[in-house]
């Protein structure tokens, strides 16, 4: 049996009529008959993935400003332009990722479990290049006090960002959850790099990048317990 | 105009409020979507709440839509959702909890007559674990292209290709361990 033939097979299965009751369709009707009026669309995408990296550098940017940029300031400009502007080209890749988990239908360049693999691996790779000091001191204590500033921001992040998509249907709770983590958590890391002033290799590389893993797990845990709220 | 652009010209208007252009589009869309969850067996018995789930859904969701876009990816977007909703909400009801993936292994313990000469979509397709019947129904029932499916199930074009090789190579496994010759009366055209 060829594929032609199970083409042709399915294809005539499918000209098959369904029938279906016709009150059936009636009922639909009369029940959307009711809240039936013109509707305001969602802006385009481009301007939500836009306004999402705005709120995200703008939660990073204030969060640290309130303790001061110590580490911007500390960095020399290459490492700072480097490791800045890779951060922005994440975070629109993940706030684009963000509005078409928010849209159904949308066209799915890459998997929410790629963008985290990706922007985790990126993250290490930018921080593998600038940083090189491999001395560790404190580096339990001094890692949780990031992980801990990181997150909190990337909670700030994460409601804004839900504010701004919220008109939006996430058909994949879960996953758009994830995606929205790996965001808030790109937010977190921008924040410990304009602030932070621990330069050893092994903080940066594990504490820092550690924020996204654990925001984007929040966020999928978030989101799946959200929609079991929500069907029950 | 075809078929594509007859929909999203209807999901506008119904967007801008015409209810002409809904009840229209119900009922274009209404008989593949209901078999759509028919197919399913863990939604056969339900497809008509199914439906109207759907599209009370689709209903409040109208203005995520975007005009231009292909309207059918974004229907069976939220369909495939009212599914898997109705799914665990159904499974927590059960006494005795059945894995996704134990249900598509029941799916294919469904008696197979391997005879490809078949009318019901539904027999043919018995063979084939949930998710591959729901990306064949897609492409063969609501006509919908590889870039529509993998908008619909939020994957890429790549692995909807990849599953409907694999339900092919399924299909003709079953035809050929079934052992049966095709019925003569009964050729294709």
């Amino acid at each position: 049996m060829t594929d032609r033939e199970i083409d042709e097979a399915l294809e005539k299965a499918a000209r098959v009529p369904h029938e279906i009751p016709a009150e059936l369709l009636t009922g639909i009707g009369g029940a959307i008959k009711p809240s039936l009026r013109p509707v305001r669309l969602l802006p385009p995408s481009w301007v939500l993935t836009a306004g999402l990296v705005v709120i995200s550098a703008a939660v990073a940017f204030i969060g640290a400003a309130r303790v001061g940029l110590q580490g911007v300031n500390t960095l020399g400009y290459s490492a700072c332009v480097l490791i800045l502007s890779s951060l922005l080209i994440l975070m629109w890749l993940a706030a684009e990722k963000v509005v078409s988990s928010w849209i159904p239908g949308s066209r799915n360049r890459m998997s929410a479990a790629a963008l985290l693999v990706v922007v985790s691996i990126a993250l290490l790779s930018v921080f593998g290049l600038v940083f090189d000091d491999y001395r560790t001191t404190h580096f339990a204590a001094a890692g949780l006090a990031c992980l801990r500033a990181g997150l909190l921001q990337a909670v700030v992040a994460a409601v804004l960002a839900l504010v701004l998509v919220r008109r939006g249907l996430a058909v994949n709770p879960a996953s758009a959850g994830l995606v929205a983590g790996v965001l808030a958590g790109l937010a977190g890391v921008t924040m410990l790099e304009l602030q932070c002033t621990n330069f050893q290799a092994l903080h940066v590389l594990f504490w820092h990048a550690l924020v996204v893993p654990v925001s984007a797990a929040a966020g999928a845990v978030t989101g799946w317990l959200l929609a079991r709220l929500r069907n029950n | 105009m075809d078929r594509g652009s007859n929909f999203e010209a209807l999901m506008v208007r119904y967007q801008a409020g015409d209810f002409v252009a809904a009840t229209t589009l119900i009922e274009r869309v209404s008989p593949q979507l209901h078999r759509f969850f028919g197919m399913q067996p863990g939604s056969r018995a339900d497809a008509d709440d199914l439906l109207q789930e759907a599209w009370l859904r689709i209903h409040r969701a109208r203005h995520t839509y975007r005009p231009g876009e292909p309207v059918l990816p974004w229907i069976y977007a939220i369909a495939r959702r009212v599914r898997v909703d109705h799914y665990r909400r159904s499974m927590r009801r059960t006494v005795h909890e059945q894995h996704l993936e134990d249900l598509s292994e029941a799916a294919t313990k469904i008696p197979y007559t391997g005879c490809v000469q078949t009318d019901d979509l539904e027999e043919l397709l018995a063979p084939l674990s949930e998710s591959q019947r729901e990306i064949i129904e897609m492409l063969k029932v609501a006509g919908m292209s590889l870039e529509e499916v993998a908008r619909a199930t939020s994957s890429s074009v790549g692995s909807v290709k990849q599953k409907v090789h694999r339900a092919y190579k399924k299909l003709r496994q079953r035809v050929s361990l079934s052992g049966l010759k095709k019925r003569p009366s009964r050729a294709l055209p």
